[in-house]
């Protein structure tokens, strides 16, 4: 699975891939290519303008040796040459020209094709559902966001017209010696086979070795990574000699592998170049006796020097040019992976669109599995009536998360439904739907943004006074004030400067400012001391007066006033009433409720 | 820089062997198209065979030279450079590994990583690339310049020209190019950044109906990104193309003001063509270089910095054994005892401020543990509960007042002899790639199963990873099986009871287990709470409440220091917090 290849190394960015790479096959080379093409759809003149210039830069690279060759022939048989001298600057002069044109162009095509691209591939992303980025590490995702682009668009632009040089360099030479002369051609020929070869033997060779090292690099690095954010467990128990007797050891066996690698990749330059001075040789020896003889030119000598050295670079490079190819691919293949996925579900036709919901929620025998097969909700029915205020509880596992899951329509049912306000939760506009809950999750997300436009995020223009408002409801407003620059706070990524509990204390802002007909709060306080938990909910109840609020809690003290409470185990629903009924009935809420409050 | 010179001084016999094999690489290179003048002066032109193949045999001499010149540079440059890098690894590990956290807080893990993996990578293809092409280009652009000059001296006042106008170019290039790439590299941060935080907070994302927003964000920072890169490019693309045509018109000069020269000098002309497409190729390269060269001062500036921290505790010297000689019989007792109970705790007004200054996070904290004592600790969110732990391993160093354990403050204590004698179970549970068994022999490296076994069950672990396929072999981590957060924190606290601590520092490490299992783990923990001294940190009150003594704190100072009822009696924020969780009908 391409998926689980390891991408380039070097980290983001670190754009064209080197002569060491590991190459990773693409699996469907000639679809995704077809797809590739259509992609550039908007660019094709641009690319095409491209590979014209790298035609003509070319062109200019093959005829300026033959030229100089004719004015050496000149100047030796005592000609006038300025006509060709003049030639040849003016070859000179549009060959800067063309090559300045390919770059310029170049850099604008190349980036308007990423920019493309990635824009298409973000726009995507945000359509998927969550169970797509619940499967995988952000770590790969963001990845496939830049390098794997980043190397689809080298390779179109660079690559491409690399090749398109080559291509018609080999031609365009190999037709020039020819005309020269057959019998050098031949010999010239000679050393292209020898490099051929040798270049396959080492690549091979060397293809393993770094593989090797690419393994060995990974686990080196795992370990650090480990070791610098586990850094207290490490010297709580004393770890650094251990750890660091691991580490030298990968070390020594990094620098061992990577040795070999190097050396033998480093084998092929001094090798390529032993062949091209014994072609250069020969052909010197040959052409030298030609030239005695008066068979031909002293010019001819020179041109057919520079051209068997240009002949011979494009086979050691084409090689390296399709493995680059290859590995693009690959990525792109990538790509289309996570644009071939199925997007949420669009609205039906006609869906119901969502105003001032009463906030009637029941859940109708529902079943529901992230694996199909391993279903968490084992057959749930529960009505809430408009106004309720719900509590879930339950064991760790037994599918309180996945209850607001289904609820928030991050993930749909498998089979059974659940209706809102009287219909199916499929058939609302989506974006009514969630804009119908305010969702306080377990994990705080925060955004480097000011803390005013973190607690009115997703929505524009809203004045300072609710969003002080809102943070005052939630108890957040005292420590933000302390906060030098107060609501204009820039806050780090995931909010890093602030403590766990204040950072829950923003996302319950976020909730009240939203001040949708149905609150959710999931494990919302968990990181909050209680006695502002206390006052948080004091405060809640006051804003959800008349709300349906569903509220999942590992401390059974904090939902005690609630309508109905669910205790959930194994994906079902087990108990369920207020807790009077519950403590009355003596099951099993009664025990978690005598074991918590430490009687 | 410097610090890189370090490493390379350290195996310059290496270095310079490569450097001296380099030499002779390019030497072999560079006279080639010398002697292919004779071929073409003293051979064709007289047509003479005999030179012909005295030159040619001169040729394939020197070029095999050159060859093995290259193996033998390749072979010492890939190991010098390798060598040193493998050091460099270790010695950043070494040097991390022996910071003290506050070091680790200035630096911010996250960077530190990039320092030892992306940074030293960078260093090692400067390194490795100095030994290749980065000293080969300068020395076959002398030689082909001093060869063109002295075969024909002639040519000086026009070599000079080129060189100025190209190395012009070249600065001129670098000095527009680099400010560009480095916005490329901060535009790249940045889209990173942007895909980070989306894919971090898909869910919110999706709840608040912000992915316009988020697309509007992303779109912004990629054509930021794509604008910074066009402008980057078009730099080289302005720079670079003039750079040939520089050379290219030293070749036409060079061929007309040979016009007129006699045609027994043809060889040379063409020689003297030969070099200049040298000087062109290794012009080129100084460009690049430049750029690696950069980039390399750039990451070693970095690494540097690492090696630079100095770890700001120092250790002391007393271990159990020592503590015993100068404290004679007395304490000889006290520490037999200890092993049996635990140790004792004592802080005497301890103030502690991140980093040493702004608002201490614990101030004037006084309290006695005795050995085998169980102390809970609570108080509300941020009110300095795991500050206070974090000083009794030395994670941290308070102020002002001192902490003694066995009556030893901690800081005249071993840290090896510190850290052994305590056991952490922090909330956030860290547990390493490797087998469970790995994971939780941490402490106690010669633990038979059985014991392994008695923890895990204390800590409510033994069942489930029985459960697994492989049990107590199965892997953790990325390729291993999937344990949840409950399941870590109680490996967690199973791999810190195994170390048989004298003092357990439980830091809210329940924190995600439901409420039946956490009264088991902690009913498990109560059985062994008399041969340790335990400090435990929690929210919950029911938690505490059966410690032998409750530290209540708020705003890093001490509110109550009792049992449960002394609190409840004389505590107000204990009161509330009681009130909260356990009820009195205060709730709304």
């Amino acid at each position: 699975m391409a998926r689980e290849m390891t991408p380039p190394p070097g980290g983001f960015g670190s754009g064209r891939m080197s002569r060491g790479m590991v190459v990773v096959k693409p699996k469907n080379m000639k679809g995704t290519l077809r797809r590739l093409i259509e992609i550039t759809k908007g660019q094709r003149k641009g690319l095409g303008l491209i590979l014209l210039l790298a035609v003509l830069a070319s062109l200019s690279a093959i005829f300026s040796p033959y030229l100089i060759g004719q004015i050496i022939n000149g100047i030796e048989a005592k000609e006038t040459v300025t006509f060709l001298l003049v030639l040849l600057a003016g070859l000179y002069l549009s060959d800067w020209l063309v090559r300045f044109l390919q770059q310029f162009f170049m850099a604008s095509i190349g980036q308007r094709m990423i920019l493309h691209i990635r824009k298409t591939l973000f726009g995507k992303m945000k359509d998927l559902p969550i169970a797509f980025f619940d499967g995988r590490r952000h770590g790969e995702l963001m990845s496939r966001l830049t390098n794997d682009i980043d190397n689809i668009s080298t390779t179109i632009s660079d690559s491409l017209s690399q090749l398109m040089t080559y291509v018609v360099t080999i031609i365009s030479v190999l037709s020039i010696m020819l005309y020269l002369s057959p019998l050098l051609t031949c010999v010239a020929f000679l050393s292209v086979g020898l490099i051929f070869l040798l270049t396959k033997t080492v690549t091979s060779h060397t293809r393993k070795l770094f593989a090797a090292q690419q393994e060995v690099l990974g686990k080196l690095n795992g370990q650090v990574e480990e070791s610098v954010s586990g850094l207290t467990m490490v010297k709580a128990f004393g770890r650094e000699e251990a750890l660091l007797e691991q580490f030298e050891e990968n070390n020594h066996k990094l620098a061992e592998v990577a040795t070999k690698a190097q050396i033998w990749s480093g084998y092929l330059m001094p090798i390529m170049n032993v062949i091209n001075n014994l072609n250069f040789v020969l052909i010197a020896v040959i052409s030298g006796i030609m030239a005695a003889n008066g068979k031909i030119g002293v010019g001819l000598i020179s041109s057919f020097l520079l051209y068997s050295k240009q002949f011979s670079r494009p086979f050691v490079d084409i090689a390296n040019i399709y493995n680059n190819f290859q590995t693009a691919v690959a990525g792109a293949e990538r790509v289309f992976e996570i644009l071939d996925e199925e997007s949420e579900p669009a609205d039906v036709e006609d869906a119901l669109t969502l105003e001032n919901p009463k906030g009637e929620v029941i859940f109708e025998d529902v079943v529901f599995g992230y694996d199909p097969e391993k279903p968490v909700l084992k057959g749930v029915s529960v009505k809430i009536d408009a106004g309720m205020k719900v509590a879930v509880v339950g064991s760790t596992g037994a599918g309180k998360t996945t209850f607001i899951n289904l609820l928030t329509r991050f993930y749909d049912v498998n089979s059974g439904r659940i209706l809102l306000d009287g219909h199916d939760l499929r058939e609302y506009r989506m974006e009514d739907l969630r804009s119908a809950f305010g969702v306080v999750l377990q994990d705080t997300a925060l955004f480097g943004m000011s803390i005013r436009d973190n607690i009115s995020y997703g929505r524009e223009d809203v004045p300072l006074e609710q969003i002080v408002k809102a943070a005052k409801m939630a108890g957040a407003h005292s420590f933000i004030r302390r906060l030098p620059k107060g609501y204009d706070t820039l806050l780090s990524q995931g909010g890093a400067q602030l403590s766990q509990g204040e950072r829950q204390l923003l996302t319950i802002a976020r909730a009240v400012l939203e001040s949708a007909p149905i609150l959710i709060l999931d494990e919302a306080t968990s990181s909050v001391d209680t006695v502002t938990e206390q006052r948080i909910r004091r405060a809640m109840l006051e804003i959800t007066e008349g709300r349906t609020s569903i509220i999942i809690a590992h401390r059974l003290s904090t939902i005690r006033d609630s309508d109905l409470i669910l205790l959930m185990e194994d994906g079902r629903i087990v108990e369920k009433g207020n807790h009077e009924q519950l403590m009355a009935l003596d099951g099993r809420y009664a025990t978690m409720y005598r074991t918590q409050i430490g009687e | 820089m410097k610090f890189i010179f370090g490493y390379i001084k350290r195996y310059k016999k290496m270095f310079f062997t490569a450097v001296l094999f380099l030499t002779i690489e390019t030497m072999a290179d560079l006279l080639q198209p010398t002697l292919m003048s004779y071929i073409v002066d003293n051979g064709v032109q007289q047509k003479d065979v005999k030179q012909i193949l005295l030159y040619g045999v001169m040729m394939l001499f020197i070029a095999a030279m050159g060859a093995l010149g290259a193996v033998v540079r390749n072979i010492f440059a890939s190991k010098t450079s390798q060598l040193i890098s493998m050091e460099m690894r270790s010695d950043i590990y070494k040097k991390v590994l022996d910071l003290s956290f506050e070091n680790i807080d200035r630096l911010a893990p996250s960077s530190i990583i990039t320092r030892i993996t992306n940074d030293v990578t960078q260093i090692q293809n400067f390194i490795n690339g100095t030994m290749r092409i980065m000293l080969k280009a300068p020395i076959t652009c002398i030689g082909a310049i001093s060869l063109i000059i002295l075969r024909t001296p002639q040519q000086i006042p026009m070599m000079i020209v080129i060189l100025c106008i190209s190395f012009c170019l070249i600065g001129a290039n670098m000095w527009f190019g680099y400010p560009r790439f480095g916005k490329v590299q901060r535009c790249l941060d940045k889209l990173n950044d942007v895909s980070r935080e989306f894919l971090t907070s898909i869910r919110v994302v999706k709840a608040f109906g912000g992915q316009q927003q988020e697309e509007e964000k992303f779109g912004e920072a990629a054509g930021e990104f794509a604008k910074a890169g066009v402008s980057a490019t078009r730099v080289s693309a302005v720079f670079s193309p003039l750079i040939n045509l520089t050379v290219n018109v030293g070749i036409v000069v060079l061929l007309w003001l040979s016009q007129n020269q006699n045609s027994g000098e043809i060889g040379r002309l063409m020689a003297s063509v030969n070099y200049m497409t040298q000087v062109l190729f290794s012009l080129g390269m100084v460009s690049m270089i430049l750029n690696t060269a950069v980039r390399a001062v750039a990451s070693a500036g970095r690494v540097e910095e690492v090696m630079n921290e100095v770890a700001s505790q120092k250790d002391g010297e007393k271990t159990d054994g020592e503590g015993a000689q100068a404290d004679g019989a007395a304490y000889t007792s006290a520490q037999a005892d200890s092993t049996h109970r635990g140790a004792k705790v004592c802080f005497e007004n301890v103030t502690f401020s991140y980093a040493g200054e702004g608002e201490p996070a614990i101030e004037e904290v006084s309290f006695v543990a005795n050995p085998g004592e169980t102390i809970g600790i609570i108080g509300p969110t941020g009110c300095g509960k795991s500050s206070l732990v974090n000083l009794v391993p030395r994670f941290y160093d308070a102020q002002e007042g001192s902490i003694r354990i066995n009556d030893i403050d901690v800081k005249e204590w071993s840290m090896d002899a510190l850290r052994k004698k305590i056991g952490v179970a922090p909330q956030k549970a860290l547990l390493f790639t490797g087998t469970i068994l790995e994971n939780l022999r941490w402490g106690a490296g010669d633990a038979t199963m059985e014991e392994i076994r008695e923890a895990a069950k204390i800590a409510c672990a033994d069942e489930f990873v029985t459960g697994f396929e492989k049990g107590y072999e199965s892997l953790l981590g990325q390729s291993g099986v999937n344990i949840s957060g409950g399941q870590k924190q109680r490996l967690s606290l199973a791999r810190a009871l195994l170390k048989k601590p004298e003092i357990l520092i439980l830091d809210d490490c329940t924190s995600a287990l439901d409420a039946t299992t956490e009264a088991a783990v902690l009913e498990g923990l109560r059985r062994k709470a008399d041969e340790m001294t335990v400090l435990l940190i929690s929210q919950r009150i029911s938690t505490v409440m059966r410690a032998d003594k409750i530290l209540c704190l708020e705003d890093g100072k001490v509110e109550g220091f009792g049992t449960h009822q002394e609190l409840m009696e004389g505590c107000d924020t204990y009161r509330a917090i009681y009130a909260s969780q356990i009820g009195g009908g205060q709730i709304g």
